[in-house]
């Protein structure tokens, strides 16, 4: 996959001031929000950049879409360097951020996007053509004529994608889009973007939402204090922390306490109990192949039925976070 | 440029969307800035009428030196009225972003989306008093007097333009800072009086470092016919600032640091 998105050694640096002793006195400390990220994003790739708040990611992205100057390091999207190259490059790209809005909020979405035309100098027909289309994907034809303030959240967030889409980016940012949504907007977003996706408009994406990871990303890179802790495909990223799987088990009668002991003498970890038929075990599949793990179960447990599945995402993300920037 | 000429006609079509929108703030607002910007000449008009006043100036001067003042105010409010204080809340709240994504220069950006029609009704204020001053103490007006009037004008118009820009400029380092307007508008009140009633540091502050001299009292000096030395070199300085505000605000932007995520 031809790159789109190319950073090396990507550094944010910023002065800022702690309360100091003393009403009046304040101590200069420099804090480096960004440090030494380096990436590459593929063409229609949707990139889910995850981290826990203060991370760095939204630092980043604005370094990547040219609205912030990096301290140190080099970014080249699409043969541009965002900073630098700012008005010719900002021509092809796009970007939604949650919680800021490019939406006038007295008049209605229409009048925005009429604003974005001519400050993109998109042709009239290309205009009404992508318009017409991307009303039309994401349901809102009755609510671009009614002032901003009156819609809701998630109709409000459709237009803003509309609002950076009308020029036909190449490359989109979307920095918490599905921050406050209910799930029927979530769903319509994440449609969306797939379906821009599949039309060759590379993503990334930062959220705190896993599911949008889960539904959307292929690509996931992790940020933890500033720098990169994971970068790779979802599948890695479960994998990351071994084989472990989570094994849920129904009994025909309640388990004792000498066989769950001997459950973990056998390297399996009982990590919950619903009741007293149902447990919840983890296995790790490095020290224990499939074969052996429901051998060593049947001996010592009578089992009714049994469930295998992978780590939950939260799981993953939860003790990447624990272990690398918190 | 064609593509900025573009935006500006949206911009100015949104701008007076917006101002219908609330039709009664919109008309207050509009009533309460020309009477904010008529009452100083009021001012005048009572000082005068108690038997005091400017040595060397007549009532109607001063007031012609106001009435351009107020037309100053008044137009450069409408297109350069909020880049200060809307700079001022981006750079505080974090916003910029959305300024920085388009394919703009910034600061055209933001004056182009902060139109701010309420300021006309200061301009038209401005205008009407200006004729009426005028035609009571302009006595032979000549076509370089009318010429030189509207160089000195727009002069004036450039420093206006560059004081704001230089404080919206100070806003990416000095962030929140709400008072930024009324400094800027406090540095302009040097223009609206005869430049004789300063001492003579003032008078040359106002004349070649900060030329805000150029805001009322040197443009109606021209079309009064009075000459006032240094008025020349003071309209290239003004150009100067402007061209000085524009580079700083551009260049403050690399300090620009968003907010945290």
């Amino acid at each position: 996959m031809e790159p789109v998105i190319e950073v090396e050694g990507l550094s944010k640096s910023y002065v800022t001031y702690r309360r100091g002793k003393g009403l009046l006195r304040r101590e200069r400390v420099t804090v480096t929000a960004v440090d030494d990220v380096s990436l590459t994003i593929g063409a229609g790739e949707i990139c889910g950049m995850l981290g826990p708040n203060g991370a760095g990611k939204s630092t980043t992205i604005k370094m990547l879409c040219g609205a912030l100057l990096p301290s140190a390091g080099t970014v080249r999207v699409l043969g541009y360097e965002p900073f630098r190259d700012r008005r010719r490059y900002v021509q092809e790209i796009g970007a939604v951020f949650g919680q800021k809005s490019q939406l006038v909020w007295d008049i209605a979405p229409i009048d925005s996007f009429a604003m974005n035309k001519a400050i993109y100098a998109v042709p009239d027909a290309q205009y009404r053509e992508t318009l017409d289309e991307l009303v039309t994907l994401l349901d809102v034809a009755d609510k671009i004529q009614v002032p901003t303030r009156v819609l809701s959240l998630g109709e409000r967030m459709k237009c803003e994608f509309i609002m950076a889409m009308l020029h036909r980016p190449k490359v989109v940012f979307l920095d918490e889009p599905t921050i406050g949504l209910d799930v029927i907007a979530k769903a319509a977003i994440r449609d969306f973007v797939r379906g821009m996706q599949a039309r060759g408009t590379t993503f990334v994406l930062t959220t705190h939402d896993l599911e949008d990871v889960e539904r959307l990303a292929e690509h996931v890179v992790i940020i933890g204090g500033g720098t990169k802790v994971f970068d790779g495909t979802l599948h890695d990223l479960r994998r990351s922390l071994g084989e472990t799987r989570i094994v849920e088990l129904t009994l025909a009668r309640p388990a004792g306490g000498a066989d769950l002991a001997g459950l973990g003498a056998a390297g399996l970890a009982v990590v919950g109990r619903r009741s007293e038929l149902e447990v919840t075990i983890e296995a790790d599949l490095r020290s224990l192949n499939p074969a052996e793990l429901l051998a060593t179960l049947s001996q010592r447990l009578e089992i009714t039925d049994i469930s295998i599945r992978e780590l939950p995402m939260e799981r993953v993300i939860t003790e990447i976070y624990a272990t690398n920037g918190r | 440029m064609r593509r900025y000429l573009a935006a500006y006609r949206v911009c100015l079509r949104i701008a007076v969307r917006q101002a219908t929108t609330y039709r009664a703030s919109f008309v207050l607002s509009s009533l309460i800035a020309l009477a904010a910007n008529l009452a100083f000449p009021l001012v005048t008009v009572l000082i005068y009428g108690s038997g005091a006043g400017f040595p060397g100036w007549t009532a109607d001067e001063v007031l012609l030196i106001q009435a351009v003042f107020t037309l100053s105010t008044g137009l450069s409010g409408m297109v350069l009225g909020a880049v200060v204080w809307v700079t001022t809340l981006r750079v505080r709240e974090g916003t910029l972003e959305v300024v920085l994504l388009k394919p703009l220069r910034p600061l055209p950006f933001i004056v182009l989306t902060t139109v701010q029609p309420e300021s006309a009704g200061v301009g038209l204020g401005g205008a009407v008093l200006m004729g009426w001053a005028a035609s009571r103490s302009v006595h032979g007006l000549t076509a370089a007097g009318v010429l030189a009037f509207l160089g000195l004008f727009v002069a004036g118009l450039c420093v206006m333009a560059g004081v704001a820009l230089i404080m919206a400029a100070t806003s990416f380092r000095w962030v929140g800072n709400a008072r930024l307007p009324e400094i800027a508008d406090s540095v302009h009140a040097f223009g609206r009086h005869p430049l004789r009633v300063f001492p003579g540091a003032v008078q040359g502050a106002v004349t070649f470092v900060v030329p805000v001299a150029m805001v009322g009292f040197y443009p109606a000096s021209a079309l009064l016919g009075r000459e006032a030395a240094g008025m020349w070199p003071a309209a290239a300085m003004c150009v100067a600032f402007l061209a000085g505000g524009v580079w700083l605000y551009h260049r403050q932007i690399r300090n620009y640091q968003g907010v945290g995520g």
